[in-house]
C-alpha cells in the first residue's frame, strides 16, 4: 500500500475534525427526567412551599382517609350503623360490623397507609417551607396549616390504633429499619404531639373570614376546636372548656361561629363553609372530576340491589342502625335529617331535592345516611361521576363545639352553661320542651343524636367508656354486638405492617 | 469519572483511538486498488442428500474472498486455479471442502445438519464457525420455526433450545415470555435482548417467521459483547438474503382453526343453587334469579373457534453484484374470545450490493402493520368465572343482569359495549457499509433504526342498568356517558455500530480481532386523550366530538435514553485445536447515576479430536471441551427510577376555586445502579457413530448481584405504593443442560432424526443485602402469596399449610397447641384446618411456610422427524416440571354469590359429604394456603406435522418444491393443573405463577402449502 505524506496529513486532519465535532460522551449520557418535575427543581421554586401545602390538603381526597375504608372503620364498626347493602357485598366490612376483625382486615390496613401518606406529604412540606423566600409570617402560616392537617391525621390514628409510630420528619431511606421509626410511641406521647401541632397552628393561623385568607383553609378557630376535642379525649376539661368557651363567646378573637338555623342544611351544598363550619374537606368541579373525596357519597347512597329496577344512587353501605333510630326522641328533626327512611308503602320516599326512591321491595335496605347524600339534580355534579360527587366533608362544626363545651362545663361544675349549650342544640332540632338541668348522660345522648352518622361515634363511645366503664359494652349490646373490654378500645395493627417492621411494631392486646 | 482508570476504561480515549483507526482505514480503502482473481473457469452443481438442487449455496475458494453462489438449479461457475480448494456451504448443511485438482465438473452433495461444526453461528458483531465457539450458543434454523402455525418466532422457539423456557399465551399478539437459564432478576426485565439484523429490541412481534434464516441464542457470558443489556441472554435473529442466480419465488401459506384446549367447568344452575342455599340462606331461593330454569355456561357464551391463516410470498435472487430478498406476509390470528381479532401485514426488503471487491453495502428494511381488536380480560373474561349460571348471558338483544344479583359484570355485555382497536406501524431498518481495504481487514458501519407508531383507540358505549339494556333492571354495571380514550405512542430508536475486524491466519495461528463503538438513542412519546359523550357512530370517534367541559384528560409522557458503548473482542485459535477468546464492553447508560459499566469475558476451548493421541480412537468424530466466564449487565428498568420527582397537579379547592398542589412522596434511592450477573459455563460437545449422534452437555452458574427489586416499606414512610426500587438482592441460577440428537438414513431411504434437550435449573436468592424479604403476589384479600427471601427461589409461595377440613365441632375443639390452647377458635365444621408450623399457641402469619415457586426445576423438549419418499412427519414435545401454580381465581371471592367450579361444588364439605380436602365455603377471609396451590408440571405435544413433497413435480421442473402439510399446534397437554393453562404470563418475577385471568391456551389445526419455483 502506497501513501504519501499528503495523504497522512489529510487523514489526520479529518480525524481531528471529527473528534472535535463529537460531544464529550459523559455529558451526552445525562438525561433529565422527561415530563417529571425533579425534587431539585421543586426545591428551587419560590412557589413550591405553597404548592406543597396544597398537596397536603389534596391528600384528604383519598378514599381511605375519609372515604370507603375509613367509613367502614369509623362508622360500620360502631353502634350507629350496619354494614348495609346486600348481605355479601363489601365483605371486608363484615368483620368490622361484627367486631370480629383481625389484623389482616383490609380497611384497617388501608386506613393506616393512607393516613401515613398524608403525614408524609405534611412532613415533606414542613421540611421545605423554611427554604421558601416568603415572609416569615407567611411561612409560619404555611407550617400552621400543615401541622393542623398532620394533627388531624394523628388524631384519627391514635383513636383507631392507640399509640402509633411517631413520624415527624422525612425519614431517610437508610433508616428504614430504625426502631425509632418502627416502634409505636405511646398513646400519650402521640396526644402530646398532636397538642403541640395544634397549639402551633392555633398561634400561627389567621381567624376565619379575614379578607386575605380564603375559606377552606385551616384556621385558628379550627385548630382551637380540634385542640378542645383532644383535651376532651384526654379528660382535661379545663382546657377543653376554655378553648370552646372562647370560640363561643369571643367571636373577634377566634372567628365568628354559630349554629346554622336549619340543621339539615348543614350537609347541603348551600350549607358549605357556613357559620357553623370550623373545618371541611373542600370539594369542587374539575375537568378530571377528581377533586372530591373518593367513594364517599356513592358508597353510602341508596341501593336497588336489582330487586325491581331503578337507577341506583350508590352502593348502599354504612346504613343507620336500629339502635340509632331508637335514640331519637319523638319530634327530633335530626332523625329525618340524618336518616333516609325507606317507606314500606308504595309511596316511596321523596328526598329534599324531589328525588323519589321507590318503596322497600325495590330497595336493598331500610335506611341510608342522609348526611352523605349529594343531590344529582339540585347540587353541582362533575359529569355524573358518581365516585367523586363534589361533597364537602364536615370535619368539625360548631354543634360539636357546643357539645364539647357542655361536657367540659359540666365536669368543672358549670352545669348551667351545659344546659344553655344543650338547649341551643335541642331548640334548633325542634325540641321545645325546656330541660331543667342536664346530666352527663343527657349530654352523651345529645351528642349521639346531634352527630349521628358523622364518623365519630365509635371513638366517642371508647372515650365514654374510659370516663364511665360499662358504657361501650351496653351500647354495643343494644345493637346486638359484643364489644370486648381490653380489646375493642382500638383496632388491630395491620399484620402486613408488623411483618414489614420486622416485628418491631407491637400488636394491640388480644388481636391476632 | 474517576481518575485512576486505565486508558481503555476512559471511553473518550477509546473513542478517539477507534475513530483514528476507522478513518485511517477509510483512507486506506481510497488508496487501495482492487486486484481481481484470475484462473480457469469450472462448473458444478450442489445437491442435497435427496439429490434435490440446493439453491443459494455459497461456493468460496479457501483462503480468498473469491466466491459465488448457486442458482435455483444448484449450478455454479467459478474461476479457480489447480491448487484451489472449493468451500461449499449453505445454511442448514454441513460445509464441504472439495480440492479442484484439475477437475472442471463437480457434483457436491451437502449433508443436512442441525448442529454442524462448520455451521456459522452469529455471535454478535460477527460470526464464527460453531467449532470455534467457546460459549454456549444454540442455533435454530428458520425453517424449523416457520413450519409452526404461530405468530411470533419466540413462540416457535418453545422446546427447541436447552435452558430456554418460553411461556406462551393463547392471546393474539401476546408477547411470549422467555427465560434463559432461570430468572435472573426481580424487577429489571427478565426477557432476553433481541437483535434483529443488528437492531437491538425487546419486541420481535413484527418479524415474519418465514423471513428468518436463523435464530442464535447466546445463553452464557458470550452474550457480554452486548454488555449492560445481556444479562438475560441474547437472541439474535438473522433474516434471509438473496443469492446470486435465478430468481426464486416462494409461497408458504396455511389456514386453520384455533380452539381452547382446556376450560374450567363451572357449576351449573342446580349445583349453584344448592351451594348458595348452604352458604347464604338469606338469598331468596324462590325469587329470581335463583328460580331460573336454564343454566348459563359463560365460557360457551364468550368463546368460539377462531380462524387462523398466514400467507407469505417471497422473491429472492440477484447477480454477482447485487442480491435481493423481498417478502410480503399476512397473518390473521383471531382470538378464541369473541371480538378479539388480530391481523398483521409484513413487508421486507433485504438488498446487498457489491460495489467493488472492497466495498459492499446493503439495507434490510422491514415494515409491519398490526391491527388488533383487543379485549380487556379483567372485565371481558374474568367475570365468566364469577358470574352466576342462573342468569342468562343474552336473550334477543337484552342481556342477563348479573350485577343486579351478584357483583360480577356480564362479560358478554362488557365486551359488546367496548371497542378497543390498536393499530401499530413498525419500521425496522438497517443500512450498512462494509469496506475491506485488504482481505483481512473489514470496516463495518451500520445504522439501525427501529420506529414504532401505535394508536390505541378505546370507545366505551353508554348503557344504563334499565330494561333497555337488560332483561331485568338494576345493578351497578352501567355507563352513564360514553367515553373515548386515545393513546398515541411513538417510539424511535437508532443505533449506530462501527466496527473494524481483523481476521488473519499465520500458519497454524488464526486470529480475529474486533474493535468498535456503538451509539444509541431512544426516544418515546405518548399522547393520551379522553372525552366523554362521544357519539356512537365510529366515524365520530374523535376527541373533538366529545363534551369539552368535563371529564377530559389530555396528557403526554415521554422518555429519552442514551447509551454509548465501546467494545473489543479477540479470538485466537491454534491449529484449530486450542481456542481462546476474550471480549470487553464498556457501556455508558443514561439510566443510572453511575453512568459507566464494564463487562469482560474470557473463554477457552480444546478440540480433543484434533490431538494426535485422539487420532486413532474410533469413537469420537468430534470432542470439544469449552469454558467461558464473564460479567454481563441488566439495565432493563424504567428511566428516572433514581431521581426523586414531584407529583404535580394535585388539586384542591379554596373558596370554590381550584389551586394546584404538589408533593414529593415517592421514595427513591438516588444511587441506584445496574444489575450485574457473573456467569460461568463449562461445556462438552461431541459427535460419535459417524456423526449420527451429536450432543452437548453444559454446566452453568449465574450469580446476579445488585439485583433491583421493589422493596416494600412500612406504611409509615408514606410512599404512595409503599415500595421503592433498590439494588437489594443477589440470586443464583445454577444448572445443567443436555442436548442429544440422533440422525440417520437407513438403507431403504428412510431419513429420521430423534432429538431432545433437557435442562435442570436451580434458582435461589442468595442474599438480600440486609433488606427485608419481599412480599408479593397479592390475590384479592389474601394480602400476599409469595415471599422472596434468602435461600428460596425468587417468588416462592409462602402459605399456610391446609392439612384437612374440620369435620365437627369436636374436631375444632380438639385442635389445640401443646399448651392446650385452642388453635382455630372461630372455625366451623367444614372449614380448612391449618398446620401450626411453629408449634406455638396460635395459627397466625408466623405459620406460613415455603412451598416451592413458579419456576420449573426441569424444562425439556424432544422431537422426532421422519422423511420417506416425499412424506415427512415431525413431532415436537415440550414440557416442564417442578413448578407450582397458585390458583388465584379460585381464591379470590369478591362475593359469596360468585360462581364456583363444578368439581368444587361436588366435592366440598357438607354434612352429607364429609370431605377432608375441600372446605365448606371459600370466602374472602379464607387465607392464602396450600389448598390453592397446584403442581404446574406439564407435557405437551407442541407440534405435530405431516407433510408430503411432490417429488415428481420437481423432477418435471414444474416447481422446485411443492409440499402440502397438515399440522396441529398444541394437540394435547398432559397436566394435573385444574385451571385454564399451566403457562402463565407475568411481567413481575415476584408475582408470577398466579392464575387470575389467563387467556386459555389454544389448540390449532391447520393445512398448509409450501411452494417454490
Amino acid at each position: 500500500m502506497k501513501t504519501d505524506n499528503k495523504s497522512y496529513l489529510f487523514t489526520i486532519t479529518i480525524s481531528l475534525l471529527t473528534l472535535i465535532a463529537l460531544p464529550a460522551c459523559n455529558d451526552q449520557l445525562e438525561v433529565a427526567p422527561q415530563g417529571e418535575l425533579t425534587e431539585e427543581a421543586i426545591r428551587a421554586d419560590p412557589a413550591a412551599a405553597q404548592a406543597l401545602v396544597t398537596g397536603v390538603y389534596n391528600g384528604l381526597y383519598s378514599d381511605n382517609v375519609y372515604g370507603q375504608n375509613f367509613i367502614d372503620v369509623s362508622s360500620v364498626a360502631s353502634d350507629d350503623a350496619d354494614k348495609g347493602s346486600t348481605p355479601t357485598d363489601n365483605p371486608n366490612a363484615i368483620p368490622l360490623d361484627d367486631l370480629t376483625m383481625e389484623s389482616n382486615n383490609f380497611p384497617v390496613s388501608a386506613v393506616w397507609n393512607a393516613y401515613y401518606g398524608v403525614i408524609a406529604r405534611a412532613n415533606q412540606a414542613l421540611s421545605l417551607i423554611p427554604l421558601s423566600p416568603a415572609a416569615a409570617e407567611i411561612r409560619a402560616r404555611y407550617s400552621g396549616e400543615v401541622r393542623f392537617l398532620r394533627a388531624l391525621m394523628y388524631f384519627n390514628l391514635v383513636r383507631i390504633y392507640g399509640g402509633v409510630p411517631l413520624i415527624d420528619t422525612v425519614p431517610p431511606l437508610a433508616e428504614i429499619n430504625n426502631p425509632a421509626f418502627q416502634r409505636r410511641a405511646s398513646r400519650e406521647s402521640i396526644y402530646d404531639f398532636i397538642q403541640r401541632d395544634l397549639e402551633f397552628a392555633m398561634n400561627s393561623l389567621p381567624v376565619k373570614g379575614v379578607a386575605e385568607y380564603i375559606s377552606g383553609r385551616a384556621t385558628k378557630g379550627a385548630a382551637m376546636g380540634m385542640l378542645a376535642k383532644v383535651f376532651l379525649y384526654r379528660q382535661n376539661y379545663d382546657r377543653a372548656y376554655s378553648l370552646t368557651d372562647s370560640l363561643i363567646k369571643l367571636p373577634n378573637a377566634a372567628g365568628t361561629y354559630g349554629l346554622l338555623t336549619q340543621y339539615d342544611s348543614i350537609w347541603r351544598e348551600n350549607g358549605e363553609n357556613s357559620v357553623e363550619s370550623l373545618f371541611e374537606v373542600q370539594a369542587g368541579i374539575s375537568t378530571e372530576c377528581n377533586t372530591a373525596v373518593n367513594l364517599y357519597s356513592v358508597y353510602q347512597g341508596p341501593r336497588a340491589g336489582g330487586q325491581r329496577g331503578w337507577r341506583d344512587l350508590g352502593f348502599g353501605l354504612n346504613t343507620p342502625s336500629q339502635s340509632l333510630v331508637n335514640e331519637y326522641e319523638p319530634n327530633d328533626q335530626r332523625s329525618e335529617a340524618t336518616i333516609i327512611f325507606i317507606n314500606p308503602s308504595p309511596a316511596g320516599t321523596v328526598l329534599w331535592d324531589g328525588f323519589r326512591i321507590p318503596s322497600r321491595d325495590s330497595v336493598e335496605n331500610d335506611r341510608y345516611n342522609y348526611k352523605a347524600y349529594h343531590s344529582r339534580t339540585q347540587e353541582s355534579n362533575c359529569n355524573n361521576n358518581p365516585d367523586r360527587l363534589p361533597k364537602n366533608i364536615r370535619i368539625l362544626r360548631f354543634g360539636e363545639i357546643l357539645l364539647i363545651h357542655a361536657e367540659a362545663a359540666l365536669a368543672i361544675g358549670r352545669g348551667d352553661e351545659a344546659l344553655t349549650d344543650i338547649t341551643r342544640l335541642r331548640t334548633r332540632a325542634g325540641l321545645t320542651t325546656p330541660l331543667a338541668s342536664v346530666t352527663r348522660e343527657d349530654i352523651w345522648h345529645e351528642r349521639r343524636v346531634e352527630m349521628g352518622m358523622e364518623h365519630d361515634r365509635y371513638f366517642d363511645l371508647v372515650r365514654q367508656e374510659a370516663v364511665q366503664p360499662g358504657r361501650a359494652v351496653a351500647a354495643f349490646a343494644a345493637e346486638g354486638k359484643t364489644w370486648i373490654k381490653g380489646k375493642h378500645e382500638v383496632f388491630p395493627i395491620p399484620s402486613t405492617q408488623i411483618q414489614l417492621s420486622g416485628n418491631q411494631l407491637e400488636q394491640n392486646p388480644n388481636y391476632r | 469519572m474517576r481518575e485512576n482508570r486505565l486508558w481503555f476504561q476512559r471511553p473518550y480515549e477509546l473513542l478517539r483511538v477507534s475513530m483514528m483507526a476507522l478513518l485511517t482505514t477509510l483512507w486506506l480503502v481510497i488508496s487501495t486498488v482492487d486486484s481481481l482473481a484470475q484462473g480457469t473457469p469450472v462448473t458444478g452443481r450442489v445437491l442435497d442428500e435427496q439429490k434435490a438442487p440446493v439453491a443459494g449455496a455459497t461456493v468460496n475458494i479457501r483462503g480468498t474472498s473469491t466466491g459465488t453462489s448457486t442458482g435455483a438449479d444448484g449450478n455454479f461457475t467459478i474461476n479457480v486455479s489447480d491448487t484451489s480448494v472449493l468451500v461449499v456451504s449453505s445454511v442448514g448443511f454441513e460445509q464441504q471442502e472439495v480440492p479442484v485438482q484439475g477437475q472442471t465438473q463437480f457434483e457436491v452433495i451437502l449433508v443436512r445438519s442441525t448442529q454442524s461444526l462448520e455451521q456459522v453461528v452469529v455471535v454478535g458483531y460477527g460470526t464464527q464457525r460453531k467449532r470455534d465457539v467457546t460459549g454456549s450458543v444454540a442455533s435454530v434454523r428458520g425453517e424449523e420455526l416457520a413450519r409452526q402455525p404461530v405468530q411470533t418466532p419466540t413462540q416457535a422457539l418453545q422446546g427447541r433450545v436447552a435452558g430456554v423456557q418460553v411461556i406462551g399465551s393463547g392471546q393474539p399478539n401476546a408477547q411470549p415470555q422467555v427465560r434463559i437459564r432461570g430468572t435472573g432478576s426481580a424487577l429489571a426485565g427478565v426477557n432476553p435482548l433481541y437483535v434483529v439484523d443488528g437492531v437491538l429490541t425487546d419486541d420481535i412481534r413484527n418479524i415474519n417467521n418465514a423471513d428468518i434464516v436463523s435464530v442464535d441464542v447466546l445463553k452464557d457470558a458470550s452474550a457480554s459483547i452486548y454488555g449492560v443489556r445481556a444479562a438475560n441472554g441474547v437472541i439474535i435473529i438473522t433474516t434471509r438474503k438473496g443469492k446470486a442466480g435465478k430468481t426464486i419465488v416462494r409461497y408458504d401459506g396455511n389456514a386453520g382453526l384455533r380452539q381452547a384446549t382446556r376450560l374450567v367447568e363451572m357449576a351449573n344452575s342446580q349445583q349453584y343453587r344448592s351451594y348458595i342455599q348452604d352458604i347464604a340462606p338469606t338469598f331468596n331461593s324462590d325469587r329470581p334469579p335463583l328460580t331460573y330454569e336454564g343454566s348459563t355456561d359463560w365460557y360457551d357464551a364468550l368463546l368460539r373457534n377462531a380462524f387462523f391463516t398466514s400467507h407469505n410470498v417471497s422473491l429472492s435472487g440477484g447477480s454477482e453484484r447485487s442480491t435481493f430478498f423481498l417478502s410480503g406476509g399476512y397473518i390473521e390470528d383471531n382470538g378464541i374470545i369473541r371480538n378479539n381479532d388480530f391481523k398483521r401485514i409484513t413487508v421486507r426488503a433485504n438488498n446487498d450490493i457489491t460495489v467493488s471487491k472492497a466495498i459492499k453495502l446493503g439495507t434490510q428494511l422491514s415494515y409491519s402493520n398490526g391491527n388488533e381488536q383487543a379485549v380487556d380480560l379483567g372485565g371481558g373474561f374474568q367475570p365468566a368465572y364469577r358470574a352466576a349460571p342462573v342468569v342468562p348471558s343474552k336473550v334477543g338483544d337484552k342481556y342477563g343482569n348479573v350485577s343486579a344479583f351478584g357483583n360480577a359484570n356480564n362479560p358478554v355485555l362488557y365486551n359488546d359495549k367496548r371497542d378497543q382497536n390498536i393499530l401499530s406501524n413498525r419500521f425496522q431498518a438497517t443500512a450498512y457499509i462494509d469496506i475491506a481495504p485488504v482481505d483481512w481487514i473489514t470496516f463495518h458501519s451500520a445504522l439501525n433504526i427501529d420506529a414504532l407508531f401505535s394508536n390505541d383507540r378505546t370507545y366505551s358505549y353508554r348503557f344504563l342498568n334499565d330494561t333497555t339494556t337488560y332483561l331485568t333492571a338494576g345493578g351497578n354495571q352501567q355507563r352513564n356517558t360514553s367515553e373515548l380514550n386515545l393513546t398515541d405512542t411513538r417510539n424511535h430508536r437508532w443505533v449506530w455500530d462501527n466496527t473494524i475486524t481483523f481476521d488473519k491466519s499465520f500458519g497454524d495461528h488464526d486470529l480475529t480481532f474486533l474493535v468498535g463503538s456503538v451509539t444509541e438513542r431512544y426516544r418515546q412519546n405518548a399522547t393520551t386523550g379522553r372525552r366523554v359523550d362521544v357519539p356512537e357512530d365510529p366515524n365520530l370517534w374523535y376527541l373533538s366530538q366529545g363534551d369539552p367541559s368535563t371529564g377530559s384528560v389530555p396528557g403526554s409522557t415521554g422518555d429519552i435514553q442514551k447509551r454509548q458503548s465501546f467494545l473489543g473482542r479477540i479470538n485466537y485459535s491454534f491449529n484449530r485445536k486450542y481456542l481462546v477468546n476474550a471480549s470487553f464492553r464498556a457501556d455508558g447508560s443514561s439510566r443510572f447515576s453511575e453512568k459507566w459499566g464494564y463487562f469482560p469475558t474470557v473463554g477457552a476451548g480444546w478440540v480433543l479430536t484434533e490431538e494426535r493421541f485422539m487420532k486413532d480412537q474410533g469413537v469420537f468424530d468430534n470432542l470439544k471441551l469449552r469454558a467461558n466466564w464473564g460479567i454481563v449487565g441488566n439495565d432493563n428498568i424504567a428511566s428516572n427510577l433514581y431521581i426523586p420527582t414531584a407529583s404535580i397537579n394535585l388539586l384542591y379547592f379554596f373558596n370554590g376555586s381550584i389551586v394546584r398542589g404538589a408533593t414529593i412522596q415517592d421514595i427513591k434511592q438516588t444511587d441506584l445502579k445496574w444489575e450485574s450477573s457473573e456467569q460461568f459455563d463449562i461445556g462438552l460437545e461431541f459427535s460419535i457413530l459417524d456423526k449420527k449422534l451429536t450432543g452437548e452437555l453444559d454446566f452453568y452458574n449465574k450469580e446476579t448481584r445488585d439485583a433491583l427489586a421493589n422493596q416494600v416499606i412500612p406504611g409509615i414512610f408514606g410512599d404512595p405504593n409503599n415500595q421503592f426500587v433498590t439494588n437489594i438482592a443477589s440470586f443464583r441460577n445454577r444448572g445443567v443442560e443436555l442436548v442429544l440428537n440422533w440422525r440417520n438414513t437407513t438403507a431403504g431411504g428412510l431419513n429420521y432424526n430423534v432429538g431432545g434437550n433437557v435442562s435442570y435449573n436451580q434458582n435461589k436468592v442468595t442474599g438480600l443485602n440486609g433488606g427485608q424479604a419481599v412480599l408479593s403476589g397479592n390475590v384479592g384479600q389474601q394480602t400476599y402469596t409469595t415471599r422472596t427471601d434468602n435461600n428460596q427461589p425468587v417468588g416462592a409461595f409462602h402459605l399456610f399449610d391446609a392439612i384437612g377440613v374440620f369435620q365437627s365441632a369436636e374436631d375444632v375443639n380438639a385442635y389445640r397447641s401443646k399448651n392446650g390452647v385452642l388453635l382455630q377458635p372461630g372455625a366451623q365444621p367444614g372449614d380448612l384446618k391449618y398446620a401450626n408450623m411453629n408449634d406455638d399457641d396460635a395459627i397466625n402469619e408466623d405459620d406460613r411456610t415455603y412451598f416451592g415457586s413458579y419456576q420449573p426445576k426441569v424444562t425439556y423438549g424432544f422431537n422426532f422427524g421422519f422423511n420417506y419418499s416425499g412424506f415427512d412427519l415431525t413431532a415436537d414435545f415440550y414440557g416442564n416440571a417442578g413448578n407450582k401454580i397458585y390458583n388465584g381465581k379460585k381464591a379470590v371471592r369478591q362475593e359469596l354469590s360468585d360462581n364456583i367450579e363444578a368439581d368444587y361444588s361436588e366435592n366440598r364439605w357438607t354434612l352429607t359429604n364429609p370431605s377432608n380436602t375441600d372446605p365448606r365455603v371459600i370466602n374472602n377471609s379464607t387465607p392464602a394456603s396450600t389448598y390453592f396451590l397446584e403442581s404446574g408440571d406439564f407435557l405437551r405435544l407442541n407440534n405435530l406435522t405431516l407433510g408430503y413433497t411432490f417429488l415428481t413435480a420437481r423432477q418435471k421442473k414444474l416447481f422446485s418444491n411443492l409440499r402440502i402439510y397438515i399440522t396441529s399446534q398444541n394437540l394435547f397437554t398432559l397436566t394435573s393443573y385444574s385451571g385454564f393453562t399451566p403457562e402463565l404470563l407475568s411481567s413481575d418475577p415476584l408475582n408470577s405463577g398466579i392464575e387470575l385471568n389467563s387467556y386459555p391456551t389454544t389448540r390449532t389445526f391447520a393445512f398448509g402449502v409450501n411452494l417454490s419455483f
